[in-house]
């Protein structure tokens, strides 16, 4: 027990104070704090925009242009303002000039009340504003129909009464599950969180792999298990980098929510999401931390046993691939589940070891699975740790002292034999 | 005291018989060689010593009792091949080494800096171990190898890398925790430094022990196969004694080969009949020479 803490404070230590770790780090740091603060910085610059002038030459531009600068004020602030313009040539030469963004030209075949197909011109490869301005002439459209038919002012608002729908969802007799806005944000935080499991798992899963075969092509191996048995400087390791990851997590996680803090007031991401923190369910991180560390642990156990076979840390990369690409497998099948949350597959996946840890975490957060599904898929998940671990101390056991190229499954399964974890 | 028993040992690896049946013992301050060409099975032996693999045969008894893991920290280690943190801090991962042998953080830190005074390198202290000769690597490998003063040292090749003050250092040393009372299992390709330091040897050929018992005995056991003769001036005729098989002439003498010992004596008398002697030595056999002998000219050796 003194040794596996020496082993966890030595391995932790290390890494901590690598300089490409702390460099990393705050790079992360760094980036998360822009995207963090990126809606505000975008709304910042859109902010100090006027709204872009849009010519239209057609033969009755004023009364379109006049239309449609009535649809685009009717959300107070305009987007866009449109001008009516005598000849094409003259607006070609006022968007030459900068004063007008882009302009429409009335191209013949006029539909059913009388209104011409446009072109939209202007010096943008992909324009942005062609749905707007395509509401904007819906609009123009509808008032010409309307007069035609000769519709009074209240029939015309009756026809274009909006109407919502909100989707509220059940959970079992009981009655409601979450409210729009809690899904809203479980969305968000489940697919944040989701992220998290995966570069957490898939990176500091590397790092087991790769510190095993570092210290095996070192040879340093050989001095550590003549020390300590190899079930414990395995797990010595796992833990160490485990604790590094939940430093680097725990990082993540303050500074992200500082800067979220920092915003509250004027970041668009709350107001736009309708997203209101104090309903954050804290069950719901409690879940992600014993996910995390079902997740990490057993993919971790196979990293170790995998990286042990190898002697060249440039080999690492070759033989990772398959845990990897089950990592990666587990997370299509989380970022399907997001839509999914209730289909029957994710909900059997979730029971099923390597992808439990993933799957049910959604499935806490956007579904609602019972109490004994949870518990039960914590329970596979612990089974599955505890199976994999003691795979992988004999892989290990066997694999640190096997040099040269790699074992075939029958020399391995033979080596195994000679030892007991 | 017999400290570290073998009996009979053997080890399988696949279709190749790694140790084929070794037997051997050390005592309580006894420094044991263990001599053998490439792939002989010196390293597998080591190994099987420290509990890292398990015989498929026979029994490895310390004091008496079977391998357990609270054996580990009293096992010093210098494996053939450098075994250290290329890019950590020679304190932090002696350190960390030496705790895991079960001593005291701050114990091993006044070790390590008394070892690292002995051998005249307290400034590698603080650096990185890819940053120092290989010279120097190799100390660093010793200390982590007795720093926590194992009862068990197996040293694999200590003195590799290391140039001839820095070996005598060395050799010092291990006659040092010899003293102390450790059991010191050493192998070396350098026959001399086995010849200077060991009283008891086993010689590996192909997984077998082919040879072993005290030095001197097995010394012993071995003709006399060389005459070292110098006189004042040249003797005729040396070559026409029965048994004489080759001669070298020296500066100010002869380097005589003969096949049977009773030669020398013939040839100090025709020496002394045709000139003065000033020297006249039947030789021992050098561990080299039985070594050669033993395993055959043919297999190759370092």
């Amino acid at each position: 027990m003194n040794k596996l803490g020496t082993i966890i404070r030595f391995t932790y230590g290390s890494i901590i104070r690598q300089k490409s770790f702390v460099v990393s780090t705050v790079i992360f740091l760094l980036i998360l704090s822009v995207l963090a603060q990126l809606p505000l910085i975008i709304s910042m610059f859109s902010g100090d925009n006027e709204a872009d002038r849009i010519g239209i030459v057609a033969p009755d531009a004023a009364r379109y242009a006049a239309l449609m600068n009535e649809f685009y004020g009717f959300g107070g602030e305009p987007s866009m303002i449109i001008e009516p313009v005598a000849s094409e040539a003259e607006a070609a030469e006022r968007v030459e000039n900068g004063e007008l963004a882009g302009f429409l030209l009335a191209r013949g075949s006029a539909n059913i009340n009388g209104v011409p197909d446009f072109e939209y011109k202007s010096k943008d490869a992909l324009p942005m504003k062609l749905g707007e301005l395509g509401g904007g002439l819906q609009y123009v459209n509808q008032a010409i129909a309307r007069e035609t038919i000769g519709l009074t002012a209240e029939q015309a608002a009756r026809l274009s009464a909006p109407v919502n729908i909100v989707p509220v969802q059940l959970a079992g007799a009981a009655g409601e599950g979450k409210s729009e806005s809690e899904i809203q944000l479980a969305f968000g935080l489940v697919y944040v969180l989701l992220f998290l499991l995966y570069i957490g798992v898939i990176g500091y899963g590397n790092t087991v792999a790769t510190s095993i075969t570092a210290e095996k092509s070192s040879r340093v191996m050989e001095l550590l298990i003549s020390s300590v048995s190899p079930m414990t400087q395995m797990f010595g390791k796992i833990i160490g980098i485990c604790l590094v990851g939940l430093t680097q997590i725990a990082l993540f996680v303050i500074v992200g929510a500082l800067n979220l803090a920092a915003t509250k007031d004027s970041n668009p991401l709350f107001s736009e999401l309708n997203i209101n923190l104090a309903e954050l369910d804290p069950m719901l991180f409690v879940y992600f931390f014993i996910f995390y560390f079902l997740g990490y642990l057993i993919y971790a156990a196979v990293f170790a046993a995998v990286g042990s076979l190898v002697s060249r840390t440039e080999e690492v990369g070759q033989v990772i691939m398959p845990v990897t690409l089950l990592i990666v497998a587990a997370f299509m099948l989380a970022m399907y589940g997001l839509y999914n949350p209730n289909a029957p597959f994710v909900v059997a996946m979730s029971f099923v070891p390597f992808f439990s840890p993933l799957v049910m975490f959604l499935r806490i957060g956007l579904g609602n699975p019972e109490l004994w599904e949870i518990l039960l898929s914590i329970g596979i998940s612990a089974a599955g740790v505890y199976v994999m671990s003691w795979i992988a101390a004999k892989i290990y056991r066997t694999g640190v002292l096997l040099y040269g190229k790699l074992p075939s499954w029958s020399e391995l399964r033979k080596a195994m034999k000679a030892f007991d974890v | 005291m017999t400290r570290l028993k073998l009996e009979s040992v053997v080890k399988q690896f696949g279709n190749k018989r790694a140790v084929n049946g070794i037997s051997f013992e050390a005592r309580e301050g006894e420094i044991f060689g263990l001599i053998g060409a490439n792939g002989a099975g010196k390293t597998t032996t080591m190994r099987m010593v420290l509990g890292l693999i398990f015989p498929d045969e026979g029994k490895i008894t310390y004091e008496g009792k079977p391998y357990s893991a609270e054996l580990k920290s009293r096992f010093g280690y210098l494996p053939e091949e450098r075994g250290l943190y290329p890019k950590y801090k020679v304190c932090d991962q002696l350190l960390y080494l030496a705790e895991l042998r079960g001593m005291k953080r701050a114990d091993a830190d006044r070790e390590l800096k008394a070892w690292l005074e002995r051998f005249g390198v307290p400034e590698n202290y603080g650096r990185k171990v890819e940053e120092l000769s290989k010279g120097n690597q190799q100390k660093i490998q010793f200390i982590a190898a007795v720093i926590h003063r194992p009862d068990y040292l197996i040293l694999d090749e200590a003195f590799s890398g290391l140039d001839p003050v820095n070996v005598e250092l060395l050799k010092e040393t291990i006659q040092d925790l010899k003293r102390r009372g450790a059991t010191i299992l050493f192998s070396s390709h350098r026959m001399e430094h086995v010849e200077e330091l060991c009283e008891n040897i086993c010689i590996l050929d192909r997984s077998n022990a082919v040879l072993q018992g005290s030095l001197r005995e097995i010394k012993r056991r071995f003709p006399r196969e060389r005459v070292v003769l110098a006189t004042d001036r040249p003797v005729e005729g040396l070559d026409r004694i029965p048994g004489v098989t080759s001669i070298k002439r020296l500066e100010n003498g002869y380097d005589i080969r003969i096949s049977d010992e009773r030669a020398a004596q013939k040839i100090l008398q025709r020496a002394a009949e045709s000139a003065e002697v000033t020297r006249f030595e039947v030789m021992e056999p050098t561990l080299n020479e039985i070594f050669i002998k033993t395993v055959g000219g043919a297999a190759k050796y370092e």
